[in-house]
C-alpha cells in the first residue's frame, strides 16, 4: 500500500516548490519528485531586442538571493559574444565580488538550516556568527561592485571603476580579520551537522556532478553540445506533477546532474563525500576557500590599473557563454548580440540543474528526512523557473520556446 | 526664524595664510574640512573640485587637505556634490564623509538620511555637512553667457567672481567689473525661484559672506555635530572669530536678504500652485509661518 506525502511549499528556501513523495508502509520514500511552482517571469524575453547593456541590469533582478552570479554570468556571456578581453584588474574585481558574495550566500543558508542543526543554547552564537560574516563580506561587495544586492558596477567589458587604495587597505584589513571568525563558524556548522547523526547514505544519488571551476567559473568547461533540455511532462512520471511544474529539465549527456559546492569539491578538490552531510560540509568549506581568495586578491590588486576594455557593441551574433559558479552551482547565461541588440538570451541556472536530482535523492529513507535532503541543496527557485504557462485556468504549458537552443 | 535654527552665529576666518590667499571670503569651508581631515574627524570630503574647464567645477572626492585646498573658492555654477556621495562611500571606501552643499543639496542630504531609499549604507556615513549661503545658482552656459554679455569680458580671462553689495563682480588681471545682481535674473536655474533657503538651514555648519566684512565669513553653527567640529577647530586655532555686527551691514542684512529670498520664493510658489503646477513646497495658505522652509 503506497501513500503520497506532499510538502507544499517546501520551507526555508527561496521561491516556491513542492515535494511529492510516494512512501511505503514503513514511511520509506519509494519515489520522490521535486518541482518548482514559482511562476515564470520571462526575464530572458524582456532583454531580447534591447541594447546589451540592459541585460545584466535586468537579469540580476531574477533574484535577490544571488544577483551577483547572474550579473557576472550575464556580462561574461556578452563579453564572449562581443569578443571582449577584460583587463586583469577587472577580472580580479569580478572574482573578488563573487568570492565575497558566495560567503554571504552560504552564511544565509546556515541561517536557514539553523533550526535543523543548531541546539537552542547555541542558536544565538550561530546567528551572530552568520550576521558578523555577512556584514563584512557584503561590505566588500558594496564597495567593489557598487551595491551589495543588485551590483551596479559590474559592466560589460569589465567594471565601472577600480576601488581606491584606501578602500583596498580597509577591505584587506577587515577580511583578514574575518578569517578566524569564518574558521570558527565553519567548525561550528560542520560539528553541528555531524552531531545530528543523520542516517548514513542520506541524499546519496547516482547523478553525476557538474561544475566548471572550483570558485569562479570557466566557460570552456561547459560543453553546449552535451546539454539537452526536456519538458517536465516528459521527465516526471506523474502527469499532474508534469503539468504543474514550472521549470524545464536540463540534462548533461542525457542525465540529470548535481551542481553546487559538493560538485565543485568533487571535481576540483578530490572530495569523495556524498549525500546530505557531504553537501553541508562542502558548502561550509567553500567559505574558507573564498575568504582566503578574497584576502589574496585584495593583497595583489593594483588599484591604479584600468578595469574597462574598449569594445564595440555591434556584435557578430556569436553565441556568447558566461559560466559562473554561483553559491548554489553552475550558472550559465547565453547571449547573442548583433546589430547592437540582444538577439537571444537564455539562462541555465543552478537550481534548475538540481531540481530533477533532488526528488530522487529523498528515496530510500523515511519521508521525515525529505526536507533535510531538499535543504542540503540550498534550492533557490526564482531563477530556476523557465517555461511559459499559456492558460492560467488549467495551467497547461505551452511548448517551451524560451530556452530553445 | 528666517535663518533657521542655530546654536551660535559669529564671524570667522581661517588663520592659515595659504587658505586666506585662495579662499573666496573667510576660508571657513576650507579651514573646517582640512581641519576635520587632519584630525580624522572625517576620512574624506565631497567638494566642488577643479575640472578640465576653467570655472566649471567637478564634484570630487578629496582625501587630503591638499585636494580640499585645490577646491577652494566659489564657483557660481552647479556642482552635483550629492551625486558622487555614493562613489565616496563605495569605490573610495569612506566611512565618515564630509560634504559641502548649497541649500537645495543640504535638503537632499537630510531627506536621504530620513528616508534612505536607494542609498543603502550611505546616508549613515555622512559625518559633516557644511552648507554654504546661496542666493541662486547658474547653469554653466548661463554663467558664460551673462559674464561675456554683461561684463563684456572673455570668460577665459576671469580670475575671480563674487557677489556682494548687490552686485556681481568679475575680476580679471586688469579690471574689476561689476553689474547689478538684478541683471543676472533670468539666468538662474528654474528651481532657485522657489527656493526658501538662503543659509543652508539644515546643515551642520553654514557659512557665507553676507553680513560679514571683506575676507571674513558669517557662520551659523547649527547641530551638535557641527558644534563639536567647530569648537575643536576654533580651539585648535584653525579659525579665528569675532562677533557679528548686529546692525545694518551685519545680522540685519543677512536677515533681510534671507527674508526677501523667502518672500520672493513664496510669491512664485503661490503663483505656480495657482496654475496647478507641481511645487515641492507648501503654499502660503497651507502653513502657519509663511516663511518656513517646508
Amino acid at each position: 500500500m503506497s501513500e503520497k506525502i506532499v510538502i507544499s511549499p517546501t520551507s526555508r528556501q527561496e521561491g516556491h516548490a513542492e515535494l511529492v513523495m510516494d512512501v511505503d508502509d514503513e514511511g520509506i520514500v519509494t519515489k520522490g519528485r521535486y518541482f518548482s511552482i514559482t511562476p515564470v517571469r520571462g526575464l530572458e524575453k524582456i532583454v531580447t531586442g534591447k541594447v546589451p547593456e540592459t541585460a545584466p541590469v535586468i537579469v540580476q533582478r531574477i533574484c535577490g538571493v544571488c544577483p551577483i552570479p547572474h550579473t557576472l554570468a550575464s556580462v561574461e556571456a556578452i563579453d564572449d559574444s562581443l569578443g571582449i578581453e577584460i583587463p586583469k584588474a577587472a577580472r580580479q574585481l569580478r572574482e573578488l565580488t563573487l568570492a565575497a558574495h558566495t560567503i554571504n550566500s552560504h552564511a544565509i543558508h546556515h541561517f536557514l538550516i539553523a533550526t535543523d542543526f543548531v541546539p537552542e543554547n547555541l542558536m544565538a552564537t550561530a546567528i551572530n556568527s552568520v550576521s558578523e560574516i555577512r556584514k563584512t563580506v557584503q561590505y566588500v561587495v558594496d564597495m567593489v561592485a557598487g551595491e551589495g544586492i543588485h551590483p551596479s558596477d559590474v559592466r560589460i567589458g569589465g567594471m565601472a571603476s577600480n576601488i581606491s587604495e584606501l578602500a583596498r587597505k580597509r577591505l584587506y584589513a577587515r577580511t583578514k580579520a574575518l578569517i578566524p571568525k569564518i574558521d570558527a563558524h565553519v567548525d561550528l556548522i560542520v560539528g553541528l551537522v555531524a552531531d545530528k547523526d543523520l542516517p548514513a547514505g542520506l541524499g546519496v544519488t547516482n547523478a553525476p556532478t557538474l561544475a566548471t571551476h572550483h570558485t569562479y567559473g570557466d566557460r570552456t568547461k561547459f560543453d553546449l553540445d552535451r546539454f539537452t533540455e526536456i519538458m517536465p511532462e516528459t521527465w516526471y512520471d506523474d502527469p499532474e506533477v508534469g503539468k504543474r511544474a514550472c521549470s524545464t529539465i536540463p540534462l548533461y549527456d542525457g542525465r540529470n546532474v548535481e551542481v553546487g559546492p559538493r560538485a565543485r569539491a568533487a571535481l576540483f578538490g578530490s572530495y569523495s563525500g556524498e549525500g546530505v552531510v557531504a553537501q553541508h560540509v562542502a558548502r561550509a568549506m567553500e567559505m574558507k576557500t573564498n575568504i582566503s581568495k578574497v584576502v589574496d586578491i585584495l593583497a595583489e590588486l593594483d588599484t591604479s590599473a584600468p578595469v574597462m576594455a574598449d569594445y564595440d557593441v555591434t556584435g557578430t551574433n556569436k553565441l556568447g557563454i558566461g559560466a559562473i559558479e554561483g553559491p548554489r552551482g553552475m550558472d550559465v547565461h547565453m547571449a547573442q548580440i548583433a546589430d547592437g541588440k540582444t538577439q537571444f538570451y537564455s539562462c541555465l541556472v543552478p537550481t534548475t540543474w538540481n531540481i530533477p536530482t533532488m526528488g530522487p535523492a529523498t528515496e530510500g529513507f523515511h519521508h521525515d528526512f525529505g526536507p533535510h535532503v531538499i535543504r542540503a541543496y540550498d534550492p533557490c527557485l526564482s531563477c530556476a523557473t523557465h517555461v511559459i504557462v499559456v492558460d492560467d485556468e488549467d495551467r497547461s504549458v505551452l511548448k517551451n520556446e524560451m530556452v530553445r537552443i | 526664524m528666517v535663518l533657521g535654527t542655530y546654536k551660535q552665529i559669529t564671524l570667522g576666518r581661517s588663520t592659515d595664510k595659504e587658505i586666506q590667499k585662495i579662499s573666496q571670503d573667510g576660508g571657513i569651508v576650507t579651514a573646517l574640512l582640512t581641519f576635520a581631515l587632519d584630525e580624522k574627524l572625517i576620512d574624506g570630503a565631497v567638494v566642488a573640485g577643479p575640472s578640465d574647464e576653467m570655472w566649471k567645477p567637478e564634484a570630487t572626492v578629496a582625501l587630503s587637505s591638499d585636494e580640499v585646498m585645490a577646491a577652494a573658492g566659489t564657483k557660481y555654477t552647479i556642482s552635483p556634490n550629492n551625486w558622487v556621495l555614493k562613489q565616496a562611500v563605495r569605490q573610495y571606501g569612506l566611512e565618515k564623509v564630509g560634504i559641502v552643499t548649497i541649500p537645495c543639496q543640504t535638503m537632499g542630504i537630510r531627506k536621504m538620511q530620513s528616508y534612505p531609499f536607494g542609498v543603502r549604507f550611505l546616508a549613515d556615513k555622512i559625518a559633516l555637512d557644511i552648507g554654504i549661503c546661496c542666493t541662486e545658482n547658474f547653469p554653466f552656459e548661463s554663467l558664460k553667457t551673462f559674464i561675456s554679455a554683461k561684463a563684456g569680458v572673455d570668460f577665459d580671462l576671469v580670475e575671480k567672481m563674487d557677489i556682494g553689495k548687490g552686485k556681481f563682480w568679475v575680476k580679471t588681471q586688469d579690471d574689476l567689473i561689476s553689474f547689478p545682481i538684478k541683471e543676472t535674473h533670468g539666468y538662474e536655474q528654474n528651481g532657485c525661484k522657489v527656493c526658501l533657503d538662503l543659509v543652508s538651514e539644515m546643515s551642520d555648519i553654514s557659512t557665507g559672506s553676507i553680513g560679514a566684512p571683506d575676507k571674513w565669513s558669517a557662520i551659523q553653527v547649527r547641530t551638535d555635530i557641527g558644534e563639536t567640529v567647530f569648537k575643536q577647530a576654533v580651539d585648535a586655532g584653525a579659525i579665528e572669530l569675532k562677533p557679528i555686527d548686529e546692525g545694518k551691514f551685519g545680522l540685519e542684512m543677512l536677515t533681510k536678504l534671507a527674508k526677501s529670498k523667502k518672500e520672493k520664493a513664496m510669491k512664485e510658489i503661490d503663483r505656480r500652485k495657482a496654475m496647478g503646477l507641481p511645487v515641492p513646497y507648501k503654499g502660503s495658505s497651507e502653513k502657519e509661518d509663511p516663511l518656513a522652509n517646508v
